[in-house]
């Protein structure tokens, strides 16, 4: 392998892995904040039933 | 509570364009700008990948300390969840400084692996953070897990300089760092356009190591928030 | 003071405990032996190549029976509420720490008191005049052992594979430790003395202090119900 092959390998690798990792928190984090919305709904619905 | 995120959402979408910049920026700089190193070749442009990971894992792991430390003292979610954070960040970053070393080291030293005292280093650094990784996971109640976690953060980063000297005493067949000579200037050393591209990938890899964090931290706080109105609604 | 009065009740209680009953020690004792002879028969110790591995080999069977050590090391408090009484009780917490660490000490010093000189027999090693020097190299990296060993034996006490976690979350942060035993009993045993093995010596006591004054600090937040 060349040199450029090594760099394009270190590159390549190091990217996909921060983009790999970046994407999985955005989806983390969507189902979270979904999640979170839909306790924030069901709990506001439940006070007002209460009072 | 509704507009806090607001903002909080728009100022990490600033920090992520600038971070973006900044890699393009690094990455123009780094393969394209900046010259082939006189010995090493193209090779040595893995560097400008190589030296901003280890840098912001060592910052990492400085946060995981600073939000233990203050997570025993104040007993405040945020910090717990700042530690947590930067570990797994400090994870991945450390994991791709070994991986961008060693790929870097077949073609200087022909071979994948070697024992010398930064890889070495860097191999236990890793170690230390998985520990703390699954020292977390493997709790099961969250608050013990919290603060056992922040300990073992707290030993962990005062051990490092302990476990620096030792393997630095031990090994030293790595080469000297290039830049930070006692007896030259550092430009002396280097050419000015590889240091600029050191320079901004340093900068790129911060800004985008913090824009990571802050969305992680971001998960963390959902994550607890979730937390608490599940434990209340079941009371 | 009163941290040290602390301290010498609940190490004199631990120590009464396995006296009556001496499953540590002798499990310990028994592990530690053991390890000589499979180390023996996994490097096909010639008499010329032990020299330069005793050092290595017989740290490292220290390193396993101490870890075997640790695991048990709150066993007793896990039973019957003994840990909560314990913490209720007005006993300064960096009293429960050190009286741990040197109770574990002394279960590590009883075992190595034996195995050391029975490697020596074993392998038929030749300096023996160096001996003092390399067993207190041994007791001051046994110290570093007992105190990293206990902090984490206390952080990990709520875990699940707990067996398996403490050794992982240890041997890394165990590093200087290793790496200064051995480097240092390597360099008494090639020069005959102490000289070029002192800064070793030093990292090692180093290691000791700061991880002895960390742990007493720190063991309020380690230990909770």
């Amino acid at each position: 392998m060349g040199a450029w092959g090594f760099v394009f390998l270190a590159y390549g690798i190091v990217w996909c892995a921060i983009l790999i990792y970046w994407l999985t928190l955005k989806r983390r984090l969507r189902r979270a904040e979904t999640e979170l919305a839909q306790l924030r709904a069901s709990q506001e619905s439940q006070k007002n039933v209460q009072t | 509570m509704a507009e806090i995120s607001k903002t909080s959402v728009k100022s990490k979408g600033y920090l992520g364009a600038l971070a973006l910049i900044g890699v393009l920026l690094g990455l123009y700089w780094g393969l394209l700008h900046a010259p082939p190193d006189a010995y090493q070749g193209e090779v040595q442009r893995i560097m400008y990948l190589h030296i901003p990971s280890i840098l912001t894992a060592y910052l990492s792991f400085f946060l995981v300390f600073v939000g233990s430390c203050l997570y025993l003292w104040k007993r405040e979610k945020r910090d717990d969840i700042l530690a947590y954070s930067a570990a797994e960040i400090g994870v991945l970053f450390t994991a791709l400084t070994i991986i961008e070393g060693s790929i870097w080291g077949k073609p200087t030293w022909g071979v994948w692996w070697t024992w010398d005292a930064r890889l070495t280093l860097t191999a236990i650094l890793l170690l230390i953070f998985a520990g703390y990784l699954m020292l977390r996971s493997l709790t099961e109640d969250e608050n013990r897990a919290a603060s056992a976690a922040a300990v073992l953060g707290i030993i962990g980063f005062l051990d490092i300089p302990l476990i620096h000297m030792s393997v630095y005493w031990w090994r030293t067949l790595h080469q000297p760092p290039s830049i930070l000579r006692p007896d030259k200037a550092p430009w002396d050393n280097v050419h000015p356009a590889m240091l600029t591209a050191l320079a901004i990938n340093f900068v790129a890899f911060v800004l985008l190591y913090f824009y990571l964090l802050s969305r992680r931290f971001r998960l963390g706080e959902i994550s607890e928030e979730i937390k608490a109105r599940l434990l209340n609604r079941d009371h | 003071m009163r941290l040290l009065t602390q301290t010498f009740l609940l190490l004199k209680k631990d120590l009464l405990l396995e006296l009556r009953r001496r499953e540590s020690l002798m499990t310990m004792f028994f592990f530690g032996t053991l390890l000589l002879f499979v180390f023996h028969f996994s490097f096909d110790l010639v008499p010329d190549r032990v020299a330069e591995m005793a050092p290595a080999l017989l740290w490292l069977a220290f390193l396993f029976t101490g870890t075997l050590g640790l695991a048990q090391l709150f066993e007793a408090e896990r039973n019957n509420h003994c840990l909560e009484a314990l913490l209720l009780s007005p006993m300064d917490r960096g009293a429960l720490f050190l009286a741990k660490t040197a109770f574990n000490f002394i279960l590590m010093f009883l075992v190595e008191i034996v195995v050391f000189p029975l490697f020596w027999i074993l392998f038929n090693l030749r300096p023996w005049d160096v001996i003092p020097y390399l067993f207190l190299v041994t007791l001051v990296g046994t110290v570093g052992f007992c105190v990293l060993g206990t902090l984490l034996s206390a952080v990990t006490l709520k875990a699940r594979a707990r067996e398996l976690l403490l050794p992982l979350v240890l041997f890394p942060l165990m590093i200087p430790v290793i790496l200064g035993t051995i480097r240092c009993m390597e360099t008494i045993l090639r020069t005959g003395e102490l000289g070029d093995a002192l800064p070793w010596l030093r990292l090692l006591i180093g290691f000791d202090v700061i991880f002895l004054t960390v742990g007493v600090l720190i063991f309020d937040w380690v230990i909770e119900v």
